[in-house]
């Protein structure tokens, strides 16, 4: 019985993560210029993670770019992301859709 | 008259000046003077850093023997893109003994808040590029009269300078250039305050020029990912006073120039920084009888909100 309620309980956990992966939205590369040190990467992923539906941003500071994933449904447009780059003292290099075909503007 | 040593009264005022200056505030910045690096719009930043200073060696009969221990805090608050606002309070226990007319040992110490230092910072220029950046950033401020500048013991008032605080308003002002990459960084810093009277004695005003190298020890290769950096730091402080004035008159024991190398360590993160430095004093042009430097340890860290 216990064995049983356990199964049930793993099964009900990789539901919910599979629904989780599956839940996220369209991803964006995008490079930052000026992005020299560690303690820079945080203002701009802090700037980047208040715009509504984004869920993760994962940043590579030697290439200067950071991958910004949105929550299914929610889009992010070079002109929010180009703000949030601005805001937190950085210029933004290049903004790029990764899930669509090749556009710089993913409205 | 101008060979000199840092006048013993000098000290707890230039180390106060010298440690608030230091807001180095963002990112892997100096940890003595003030950077040109961005506090993004809306972001916190909080510094707290630890000191102690030694200096007795001292050219009069009197033995003085100085010792400072203090903590700066510093709050950094990016207003816009390009505006930031910073407050430093240090917290100063200063302690002397000196040989007394008699030949007895005496101590004269005070213990408290000192001055609080608000300025705005403006960066003014940028030139990002991949990989690199390069900023330079005015900055104004004043030095608030908030410290006790009426302490007493059992001698009487203590002078001015051992004081916790001047009493007096003091405009200061300058501009901070930084130049970083992802392995190296340097700043520069040209910075003057104004010293006005208060309690008929006037500081001297202060000229500095300082400028920090710091290199990236570790990680030697970057991967994916935000690494933490281990920097290794060397900063020098060239750093000119003018004479205090007591009661609209000179003295010719305050004042001079001094020039500190500080090596020093600093690991930075995304979220904090935890750093220490030496300040040597390399030369010490002193007016008459005043007190010379030995060293200033800091240590310190800096969490990013």
């Amino acid at each position: 019985m216990t064995s049983r309620i356990h199964a049930l309980l793993l099964a009900l956990v990789a539901a919910v993560i599979s629904t989780v992966v599956l839940a996220a939205g369209p991803s964006y590369q995008i490079e930052v210029d000026g992005l020299a040190c560690p303690f820079c990467a945080y203002g701009i992923e802090k700037q980047l993670g208040k715009i509504e539906g984004v869920q993760t941003i994962e940043t590579d500071i030697q290439a200067g770019r950071m991958i910004v994933t949105m929550d299914d449904g929610h889009t992010l447009d070079e002109s929010r992301a180009e703000q949030a780059v601005d805001r937190a003292g950085f210029t933004l290099g290049s903004f790029e859709a990764l899930d669509a075909p090749a556009t710089t503007n993913d409205q | 008259m101008t060979h000199c040593r840092r006048k013993t009264a000098a000290g707890p005022r230039l180390l106060a000046v010298v440690a608030i200056m230091a807001p180095g505030l963002a990112q892997a910045a100096p940890q003595t003077f003030n950077t040109a690096l961005p506090v993004a719009e809306g972001n916190l930043v909080f510094r707290e850093q630890f000191l102690y200073r030694k200096a007795d060696d001292d050219p009069s009969p009197a033995r003085r023997d100085l010792r400072v221990i203090g903590a700066i805090t510093v709050l950094g608050y990016g207003l816009t893109r390009d505006l930031a606002l910073f407050g430093a309070l240090p917290y100063l226990d200063k302690e002397l003994d000196l040989d007394g007319p008699g030949g007895q040992r005496l101590e004269r110490s005070s213990r408290g808040l000192g001055d609080a230092r608000l300025f705005a910072r403006y960066t003014a220029f940028k030139d990002d590029a991949p990989g690199r950046t390069f900023r330079v950033a005015p900055f104004l401020g004043v030095e608030t009269p908030t410290g006790d500048d009426d302490e007493r013991d059992r001698f009487g008032r203590l002078p001015q300078p051992l004081q916790s605080g001047s009493g007096s308003w003091d405009p200061l002002g300058g501009v901070a250039l930084t130049y970083q990459t992802l392995a190296y960084q340097l700043d520069a810093q040209f910075a003057y305050q104004a010293n006005t009277e208060a309690n008929g004695f006037e500081f001297g005003d202060e000229a500095r020029l300082d400028g920090s190298f710091q290199y990236r020890l570790w990680p030697r290769k970057l991967g994916s990912g935000v690494p933490g950096f281990l920097y290794g730091v060397l900063e020098a402080n060239l750093i000119h006073h003018e004479k205090n004035e007591m009661n609209g008159v000179r003295d010719a024991n305050s004042g001079g120039t001094q020039l500190f190398l500080s090596p020093g360590l600093q690991y930075v993160t995304r979220r904090w920084i935890i750093e220490g430095i030496v300040q040597l004093p390399a030369a010490q042009d002193l007016n008459g009888t005043a007190l010379e430097d030995d060293f200033t340890t800091r240590m310190g860290f800096r969490i990013n909100f």
